[in-house]
């Protein structure tokens, strides 16, 4: 499972982000991309001390400073079934794309084979040539 | 010795970030940036005059910049350790 799966399936979950300064926000997350950028919703910060704190609507959150994030427990399962019912999808896409290949590979098989027959002639030339060498 | 970490997803693992904290948990995943998926963790704070104190901390991604050092861990071996009794400087962060 990634990381940034796991991120995105925490959306609409409260969770707590941690800052590598030591700052601390925690609210709801609203979006997130593949940079880690966040973007949280009633939001309550906390100074690296826990002394200080500020209340704001929304917030940004640039993804290189963060330090970590602390999600509801619960959001790792519903991670599961995406990843599953995603899963299901690849393979069937892989089996149709098995199907083709297969009908491609067996193309190339009698394109082989035709090969494969015009090149006894022509070894078999060569082989008269090679016979009395062999013996 | 594998050259990823997918050796160790499922398993117990501690990790030690820049700023000296020592996380342990379940690995759940990774990335090529080497964040991280904890989960069940905890926080294990080292300290000279007290026993190891653990922190309940639950399901965690930790940034990979972050990441200092991943390790498995004995589960058998962790579990004879008696935590109370351990005293050690904690970590210093690292500067850059």
């Amino acid at each position: 499972m990634l990381p940034l799966s796991l991120l995105r399936t925490a959306q609409n979950h409260p969770m707590l982000v941690e800052l590598k300064n030591g700052e601390t926000y925690n609210g709801h997350l609203v979006s997130c991309d593949n940079w880690m950028n966040i973007n949280l919703r009633e939001v309550i910060c906390t100074s690296k001390d826990g002394d200080r704190f500020w209340r704001m609507p929304e917030c940004y959150i640039r993804g290189s400073t963060i330090k970590y994030l602390r999600i509801p427990d619960e959001v790792i399962d519903m991670v599961k079934e995406e990843v599953v019912a995603k899963g299901r999808g690849r393979s069937d896409g892989k089996g149709r794309g098995g199907a083709q290949r297969g009908g491609r590979g067996g193309s190339r098989g009698s394109f082989g084979a035709s090969r494969g027959r015009g090149a006894p002639s022509g070894r078999g030339g060569g082989g008269g040539n090679n016979k009395p060498r062999g013996k | 010795m594998a050259s990823t970490l997918d050796s160790y997803v499922n398993r117990s693992v501690c990790v030690i970030t820049s700023d000296g904290r020592n996380f342990i948990g379940i690995l759940k995943g990774f990335d090529q940036t080497i964040n991280l998926i904890i989960d069940d963790s905890h926080e294990r704070v080292f300290s000279s005059t007290q026993g190891v104190e653990q922190v309940q901390l639950g399901l965690h991604i930790i940034r990979g910049d972050n990441v200092v050092l991943i390790g498995e861990i004995d589960n058998e071996l962790d579990s004879r350790l008696n935590l109370s009794e351990i005293r050690a400087e904690p970590l210093a962060q690292i500067h850059h």
